[in-house]
């Protein structure tokens, strides 16, 4: 089929402009929620074992995704909020492809003691180095600043 | 003796989940993370709805032909979507029409109350054909008691500088009065 | 051409709420846990899995489909998530039926999962985003003004009485009383409630409406082959159908569903269903409003059109009438987290044709059951037919 008319006309309009606007509020659910009071209140992480495999998950879940099984209560443990990096990147334009002032180390963090793995900013001025493997530390927000989200780690500290 | 039946269980025999109410959030009885996305959109137009946006510009309906099918549409495109061939022989309709259903809102677009409320409803254009064929539009001009299907409406529209061809070119439609 | 009879052997279902505590992938594995324990399947058992889910903009979360699947039982299986609209609480387990009756899978989990409490400031906002946005969103819709447009053709076309469709509302949020799960039961509930209810867009007020929820469904799908290792009780799924008509619902009169109808048309065929108002024992129609359960019991060829509203007020939709409709409390009664409304219309029969639904149970062991599901911009229909 091919279209038989077409809009010839030069000042005929083209696009509609428009958004897809809303705002979401995101419950952290049952084990982010313990996850993130358990950081409002210390320097340190939770993470849950399954024992059926023996992972230790982090961040902590309600349930082994891989045994399926629900993790029971006294199978959460605290974690030191340290790590080491396991994987990181250089960025240096934002999400809108702006130049950032200072170039941004994200980097992928194993958390120690666990079989999981964060997210995270390293505050380096150094930003041409190799990362890999390097030992980080949370930098958390003061504790009366904490609002229990991700956002309560300000960025890592390279130990 | 009583031969009593013996009571089943219902299933599901639970209900997992926690419950969490809007006063929970506000006390900050539990964590959560908000977000507030921006993204912005320019959609193509396409070419029929670009000839309908300039034709509404010009103070003017614009419908289209399949012939195939014995189609005379409004919004019109640029191909009919059960036949699946290409639409042609544009025509200017007159901006009279037929309420075939409509709704009294007393909700904004985000669920919020409104006073006053707004008359919207579906508006099947007189020269368009089969029925019903034409679009969704305010209506003004009547009142809540008297809007009904089936009532004769007109199109009223902005002034001709204030037109940027959108649909809101049209103001919205009201009562179809003797004599016109 | 269908290699395998599918059977229904395990279904699970959370609590419905305006919002829950648990994130998308908890009340998945939730409902999933409850599916698999019923059952006595594990994970290692699955050899696929589906997940519904609608709107990306609810949960807030894109290609929340690979979002949820953590939850789903579905890390390293075959997975894939399927969508449309309000009609995936039943397109779920049609896909769900497919990965069995092709015969590519023995055992099949089906999960829905639907979190609306995220999208603020209501999750009407996100329903702004379905209309077209050059034609239909400059105007500033509501969605709520679409059923009301809706209700008022069909209402008007069958010169429907307001008080014979809140009898819809009345029953369904009194067949939710008996349901663990429910958001809106209500055993004393009348039609003069429905009726002076907070009036939205006329036709539409309040009570007429169901509410937005949180929520998880699922099920467990086994072939033929397998179906008796796991029960001495199967269900079968003898039928499934799905229809979508135009998108320009301004050049479609409304007042009667006829993509409903083909839908059901060929669940029927399928089904050797030639007499569905002798055959079918009840019916779990899709009612988000209740005018939709009166619209789809005529779409489902369960009455003449214009027919439904009278045997309501006659009480043949009853759950101890000729014909019970919405025996769950359906979306009216227990809530409406859109895919995981396969709670009510799929995971219901089951429990019914099974003789599981204990407060809720029809009486006289209904043999054949149709579960129905409707949406995008009135246009989707999806059924499955279900057997004892």
């Amino acid at each position: 089929m091919t279209f038989l008319e077409k809009q010839t006309d030069p000042t005929a309009p083209l696009h509609w402009r428009g958004n897809m606007q809303a705002d979401y509020l995101y419950p952290n659910g049952v084990a982010g929620d313990k996850f993130f009071k358990h950081i409002m209140q210390n320097d340190s992480f939770l993470a849950t074992k399954c024992d059926e495999c023996g992972k230790v998950l982090f961040p902590p879940r309600l349930y082994c995704e891989d045994c399926f099984i629900e993790i029971p209560e006294e199978n959460w443990m605290e974690v030191p909020a340290e790590g080491t990096v396991r994987l990181f990147t250089v960025a240096k334009l934002n999400a809108h492809g702006k130049k950032l002032p200072e170039p941004k180390i994200m980097a992928m963090i194993d958390i120690d003691k666990t079989d999981g793995a964060l997210l995270g900013v390293i505050k380096s001025n150094d930003s041409e180095r190799d990362f890999t493997g390097a030992r980080v530390r949370a930098n958390l927000r003061p504790k009366d600043a904490r609002e229990g989200t991700l956002k309560d780690i300000v960025n890592w500290n390279l130990i | 003796m009583e031969n009593r039946k013996e009571e089943k269980p219902t299933y599901p025999k639970y209900a997992p989940g926690t419950h969490v109410r809007t006063s929970d959030i506000r006390d900050k009885k539990i964590t959560y993370t908000w977000w507030e996305p921006e993204i912005q959109y320019a959609w193509s137009l396409g070419n029929a709805m670009s000839k309908f946006l300039q034709g509404l510009k010009e103070g003017k309906i614009l419908g289209v032909h399949c012939h195939k099918c014995n189609r005379l549409i409004v919004p019109p495109r640029s191909f009919c979507e059960y036949c699946y061939g290409p639409t042609e022989d544009w025509v200017e309709l007159k901006d009279t029409g037929t309420i075939n259903t409509y709704s009294v809102s007393y909700l904004d677009p985000n669920a919020n109350r409104i006073e006053e409320p707004i008359l919207i409803g579906v508006i099947s254009i007189d020269e368009a054909y089969p029925k019903p064929m034409g679009f969704m539009h305010y209506f003004g001009e009547m009142s809540k008691d008297e809007i009904h299907i089936g009532m004769k409406v007109k199109a009223v529209w902005k002034p001709e500088d204030e037109r940027e061809g959108s649909i809101n070119d049209i103001k919205y439609f009201k009562p179809l009065g003797g004599g016109e | 051409m269908i290699k395998k009879d599918v059977a229904v052997i395990g279904a699970g279902m959370t609590l419905f709420r305006r919002r829950l505590k648990e994130t998308g992938k908890e009340l998945s594995f939730l409902a999933s846990k409850m599916a698999m324990e019923d059952a006595g399947i594990q994970k290692k058992d699955l050899d696929m899995v589906v997940m519904g889910t609608a709107p990306d903009a609810f949960d807030g979360i894109h290609m929340k489909g690979e979002n949820l699947l953590d939850g789903a039982a579905g890390a390293g299986k075959p997975y894939v998530r399927v969508f449309n609209g309000g009609g995936t609480g039943v397109f779920a387990p049609i896909a769900g039926w497919w990965h069995v009756a092709s015969g590519v899978a023995d055992v099949c989990l089906v999960v829905a999962e639907e979190k609306m409490g995220s999208c603020y400031p209501h999750p009407q906002t996100a329903f702004r985003h379905i209309w077209d946005p050059i034609l239909d969103r400059p105007l500033n819709p509501n969605l709520v003004w679409l059923f009301a447009m809706e209700m008022n053709r069909y209402m008007t076309v069958h010169n429907i009485k307001k008080e014979d469709i809140a009898r819809v509302a009345v029953k369904n949020k009194r067949n939710a009383v008996g349901h663990p799960c429910a958001q809106l039961a209500d055993p004393n509930i009348t039609v003069d409630d429905v009726l002076n209810s907070e009036m939205m867009a006329w036709p539409v007020q309040r009570l007429d409406i169901s509410p937005p929820s949180d929520g998880a469904a699922a099920l467990i799908f086994v072939s033929e082959d397998v179906a008796r290792q796991y029960t001495d009780n199967p269900i079968w799924i003898d039928g499934v159908g799905w229809n979508i008509d135009s998108t320009m619902w301004t050049n479609r009169d409304l007042y009667f569903p006829r993509y409903v109808a083909k839908a059901a048309r060929m669940a029927y065929k399928m089904a050797g269903i030639s007499n569905p108002r002798k055959d079918i024992d009840f019916a779990e129609p899709y009612d988000p409003f209740d005018y939709k359960e009166l619209h789809h019991m005529e779409g489902l060829l369960l009455c003449d059109k214009g027919e439904a509203p009278i045997l309501t007020r006659e009480g043949v939709t009853q759950r101890d009438g000729d014909l019970p409709i919405c025996p769950s409390g359906g979306l009216l009664g227990v809530g409406n987290p859109i895919a995981a409304t396969m709670g009510q219309k799929v995971c219901e029969l089951y429990w019914q044709l099974a003789g599981k639904a204990g407060k809720r149970q029809i009486p006289g062991d209904p043999r054949i059951g149709v579960g129905q599901a409707w949406g995008d911009i009135m246009q989707m229909a999806t059924v499955m037919v279900m057997r004892r």
